[in-house]
């Protein structure tokens, strides 16, 4: 088939299926909550409240689109769409399956982690063009804890391509297929280096126990405050896309990707992929928001050295196995 | 195919280019200059070198610009969305960029045997092998070069220099205030 065609079509069928995802993400995540808050969840639209997402688009669809006077508008406009268009963009290297992937791009770890350091731009622009001092307040903290953990976050990726001894996300996962997977392996110093992407990759994203920046008890909706409608809906989706795709990408780097026994490689994938996120949705409904001045101790005094000296061990572990080549 | 999406590229690089010197907004120019420095990522893209427009994205888009938009908004009194940009539009400075591109285009033009066709991909492997052999010491300059920037920001952000020695005594009396120092 044409590349150029070929390329098209699966962008549209990747779209259309991380926004059906999303939208029955937020689904998933009410039930899940009212759960484990002793509720029900979304009941009355459809069957188990399954028609829930749909309902919600069309309010938000419906709703006035206020654009505050003093506000910067074409920036305003600008931050929503753009937030969406990255973190969709970042699907693109995310395998789903041996050859199922967009774009097998060399570098594919690194255009990932390129990408997800741009995340913070459109949420801090919105934030500005908000002309709302909550929303620029909301905005900062968000600028500052994304530079800040995307340093743990670059790192514990760097070790994980230092153990693959390759940047290619198909080829990570190819590697842990033949030889096992990096949250094993090697033993301990995989696990820790999981748990450090994992609480960097939830940071980063903005998600409970680190969502400063959205701190409804202290900033109203942070850099979301003064979005109505289908805006504020795109920033709410692209959020939930994020947190999708870092499940996914800790599945391709840490859990093995499509690699598993008996079942297809993509449902291993997703398999791995939701019970990612699930771990997400848990520590969310479990966890307390930390302040502001906790976030940065944890990520410059703890994450950033533990980061740095599992990224030495990982020199010395592949130094000791396969020597220097 | 590669022409056309050169001269895309290009356009919107001067255009961005353009918009950061003239914008009259201190926040518009610094999101401008994001504008400029990504499109350079996806000029670096068509020279077949995508690790460095990566490296590019990352360093420069990513935590370059996130520390001017600190600048910008920490050194400002932002009250509205009103950022002014007082640099704007200045003619002097036309005829020092004027010079300077005459020196660099006259150096490319100068230089011999640069290669006319696309360069072919370099491996990441390659790359970084030759970081560590050939080009070792420009790599390694480069670094003491970021530790002494490092340094020297950490020197200049600490809000006073802390007293050398605690002083056991409590604050001087008015009269020995001449400048001599305690024991």
């Amino acid at each position: 088939m044409n590349p150029w065609l070929h390329a098209v079509l699966y962008s549209l069928v990747l779209v259309t299926v991380l926004m059906t995802c999303t939208a029955y993400a937020t689904w998933l995540e009410r039930k899940v909550a009212g759960r484990m808050q002793s509720r029900l969840g979304p009941t009355r639209v459809g069957f188990a409240g399954l028609l829930q997402p749909i309902a919600d688009a069309l309010k938000l669809l419906q709703k006035e689109d206020i654009v505050p006077l003093a506000a910067d508008r074409a920036l305003f406009n600008l931050a929503p769409p753009l937030t969406v268009f990255f973190a969709l963009a970042t699907a693109a290297v995310i395998p789903f399956s041996p050859g199922l992937l967009a774009s097998d791009l060399d570098i594919g770890a690194l255009y990932v982690l390129a990408l997800s350091g741009l995340m913070v731009f459109p949420v801090w622009i919105g934030s500005w063009a908000s002309n709302n001092k909550y929303a620029l307040l909301g905005g900062m903290r968000a600028v500052a804890q994304g530079i800040s953990y995307e340093i743990p976050l670059l790192l514990s990726v760097t070790i994980v391509i230092l153990m693959a001894d390759t940047m290619s996300l198909s080829g990570i996962v190819q590697v842990q297929a033949d030889e096992g997977w990096f949250i094993a392996r090697p033993f301990g110093l995989g696990l820790a280096t999981f748990a450090l992407f994992f609480v960097a990759a939830l940071a980063e994203g903005n998600r409970i126990p680190f969502d400063t920046p959205e701190a409804e008890s202290e900033l109203v909706a942070g850099p979301t405050t003064e979005y109505t409608g289908m805006k504020f809906g795109l920033f709410y989706m692209a959020e939930y896309l994020h947190s999708i795709i870092v499940a996914g990408l800790g599945a391709a780097l840490f859990l093995g990707g499509w690699d598993g026994p008996i079942a297809p490689g993509l449902h291993w994938m997703v398999l791995k992929t939701l019970g990612l996120w699930m771990v997400m949705l848990w520590a969310r409904w479990t966890f307390l928001r930390f302040r502001t001045d906790q976030m940065m101790t944890l990520c410059w005094r703890y994450l950033v050295p533990a980061s740095l000296g599992l990224l030495m061990a990982a020199a010395v572990w592949v130094h000791a196995v396969h020597g220097v080549s | 195919m590669e022409q056309l999406a050169f001269g895309l590229v290009a356009a919107v690089l001067l255009y961005s280019a353009l918009r950061v010197v003239s914008e009259d907004n201190l926040v518009h120019t610094v999101l401008w200059l994001g504008v400029t420095l990504a499109t350079t990522a996806a000029a670096y893209v068509l020279l077949h070198a995508p690790f460095l427009a990566a490296i590019q994205i990352i360093l420069y888009t990513g935590g370059a610009l996130t520390l001017m938009l600190f600048g910008v908004m920490l050194t400002q009194r932002v009250e509205s969305v009103e950022v002014p940009n007082a640099a704007a539009g200045q003619g002097r400075a036309a005829i020092v960029v004027a010079l300077l591109f005459g020196v660099i285009a006259a150096a490319v033009v100068k230089t011999p045997g640069l290669p006319s066709s696309p360069p072919v991909d370099v491996p990441v492997r390659a790359l970084g092998r030759s970081f560590l052999t050939t080009h070792l010491l420009a790599f390694e300059v480069l670094s003491v070069l970021l530790l002494t920037a490092m340094v020297g920001a950490i020197v200049l952000a600490r809000k006073a220099d802390p007293a050398p020695a605690p002083t056991p005594k409590p604050a001087p009396k008015a009269h020995d205030a001449h400048g001599e120092a305690h024991p």
